[in-house]
């Protein structure tokens, strides 16, 4: 059975930079992971090379099989979230756990809470 | 469209592995433990030789080697001196080479590589042209095949016509990565 879940703090995807993001993650699995990590980290899509950046992780000790943790970052000033034609910068939360199991996120960081759009790019 | 909502975006492409038609990878591995463990994966550009390279990696550690790994391209024609040194100096039997790109070689550096290389465990390798090691597999294309992956990255709803895909397919000479990058471009210019 593989059931993870990332909330917010009242179901927040839009934040600006400098913020805190804070909620909790759960997690019900077969067995008991040996790790369980939370990551905040961009990624770009699109045409090229995909580059990734983890800025912050939390490591969970001894989760177990069924649980349950608060988490709370604080947000970086840069890079804020934006798209174009050509390539898009997402932030993300990830939850991993050892077993391999993981949940993601997105969420978008920028000074209007707005993913940027960018024109001709 | 944003980038982020293109269906042929760089991660979605990579995503696609290699398509098997009339045998398994376990067939693969099967001739080529007959071979010796020594063999070439063949092909023109974009035919899909990488990932048929990677998909063959997890088989091979199931089978106990150790994967090294080692890639040239037309960006990278060699390697220095100092590296090949130390990655022959400790190479057993234990170790498998992956080698993509082995045909960017020059023969003499080829034939240098492929006797000291006797020490592994085993050699598969990726090339233009067949001759380097013995055919394990010709990586091949068709139009069929193209608008069998742009269907499944549209999420089986392909609205490009077979006669499209057939034109975009010889247009790259059957380069399904380059024809996917075009993909892309017809995907960008479209409204969200």
């Amino acid at each position: 059975m593989r059931d993870l879940e990332i909330r917010t703090r009242d179901d927040k995807t839009d934040y600006r930079p400098s913020e805190e993001v804070a909620g909790e993650i759960s997690w019900q699995t077969d067995a008991a992971p040996h790790d369980a990590e939370l990551r905040l980290f961009w990624h770009t899509a699109g045409k090229g090379t995909r580059d990734v950046e983890v800025v912050e992780s939390i490591s969970f000790e001894s989760p177990a099989r069924q649980d349950r943790r608060p988490f709370r970052f604080t947000l970086p000033d840069a890079p804020y979230s934006f798209s174009g034609k050509l390539v898009s910068l997402i932030w993300s939360l990830e939850l991993v756990l050892s077993s391999g199991e993981t949940e993601r996120l997105d969420i978008v960081i920028s000074p209007t809470r707005n993913e940027i759009a960018l024109q001709g790019v | 469209m944003k980038a982020r909502n293109n269906p042929f975006r760089t991660d979605r492409v990579l995503a696609v592995r290699y398509r098997l038609c009339d045998e398994t990878l376990n067939d693969l591995l099967e001739r080529l433990q007959k071979m010796g463990f020594r063999g070439a994966i063949i092909g023109p550009n974009g035919t899909g030789k990488t990932t048929l390279l990677e998909d063959l990696e997890p088989a091979l550690c199931a089978l106990g080697f150790r994967i090294k790994k080692l890639r040239l391209d037309d960006e990278k024609r060699s390697f220095a001196k100092v590296f090949i040194k130390d990655f022959f100096a400790d190479l057993t039997a234990q170790d498998f080479i992956l080698f993509d790109g082995a045909e960017q070689m020059t023969t003499i550096d080829w034939q240098l590589f492929k006797f000291k290389s006797k020490k592994a465990g085993g050699m598969l390798i990726t090339a233009y042209r067949k001759g380097l090691l013995p055919t394990l597999k010709e990586c091949e294309t068709s139009p069929e095949l193209l608008q069998e992956i742009i269907s499944d990255l549209l999420g089986g709803a392909s609205s490009e016509s077979s006669s499209s895909t057939t034109e975009l397919f010889h247009r790259h000479r059957g380069n399904i990565r380059v024809a996917l990058r075009e993909m892309y471009d017809v995907y960008a210019g479209k409204p969200i």
